[in-house]
């Protein structure tokens, strides 16, 4: 738990610096195209978009582990739960970088 | 064997909110956001990916979202977000011994010392700033 409950508390603050950001911007203005792409641009920005993807993938796909597991048991089921959901989470680490890194250099 | 599987609910048992008050209520909602949660992030990550596309693919992908029914989903996400979070925190508390009250022999009527008024005012309460954390989130959406 405590890989849960320390993502969570690193999640809150930046999450919460993330919507303050569309808040403070307006929240449409803040959704149009060049908005974004500067957000993106922003090299420290972009760093704590890429670390909110990481710890919010890892608490979500542990919280999902921790669900299924607590509805069924066996050896072979809570193999396939855990190692399912960690694939799972690294492929939406993988396709979130993706965006991150490609909008950030420019790449679109 | 028999009698062990005869005492599995499944699902079933996990959501059925009726026998132990208000903190099963809170264990039901924490998963429902949770899981809630959990499937907004992965639209989300699929979402913002349409930027790849362009400013037409971003727009295009935008209105989808920029409807009624999707202030109301967003709306829900605020909800679900702001409970999930303060339900957390005072789980996390719990579990380090924070409000669970002191140790005691357990005597007649055996009320759990942990179930107590700090922890259910901490369940209200994250009821409570959901509904205005929703209510706030619609305000924004719909007031532009």
């Amino acid at each position: 738990m405590k890989i849960h409950y320390g993502t969570a508390l690193a999640a809150i603050a930046l999450v919460a610096v993330h919507i303050l950001m569309r808040l403070t911007q307006g929240f449409a203005e803040s959704l149009e195209y060049d908005s974004v792409i500067a957000n993106y641009k922003f090299l420290p920005y972009a760093g704590m978009l890429e670390i909110i993807l990481i710890l919010l993938s890892i608490h979500g796909f542990n919280g999902l582990r921790v669900i299924l597991l607590e509805l069924k048991q066996g050896r072979r089921y809570e193999k396939a739960v855990s190692y399912g959901c960690v694939a799972a989470m690294i492929a939406l680490i993988a396709y979130g970088s993706r965006t991150i890194i490609m909008v950030n250099t420019g790449m679109t | 064997m028999a009698n062990q599987d005869e005492n599995k609910e499944g699902i079933g048992g996990m959501i059925n909110p009726r026998r132990y008050g208000i903190e099963r209520v809170a264990y039901l909602l924490m998963r429902l956001s949770g899981l809630g949660l959990l499937a907004y992030f992965i639209g989300h990550i699929y979402e913002t990916s349409s930027i790849l596309k362009g400013q037409v693919g971003w727009n295009e992908f935008l209105a989808i979202t920029q409807t009624n029914a999707g202030h109301a989903i967003l709306a829900i996400v605020i909800a679900m977000c702001v409970f999930h979070t303060v339900n957390g925190i005072r789980v996390m508390l719990g579990h380090g011994g924070v409000g669970v009250g002191k140790p005691a022999r357990p005597d007649y009527p055996y009320i759990p010392a942990s179930q107590n008024i700090r922890h259910k005012m901490g369940i209200y309460s994250a009821i409570i700033l959901a509904a205005i954390a929703m209510m706030y989130g619609l305000a924004v959406m719909f007031g532009e």
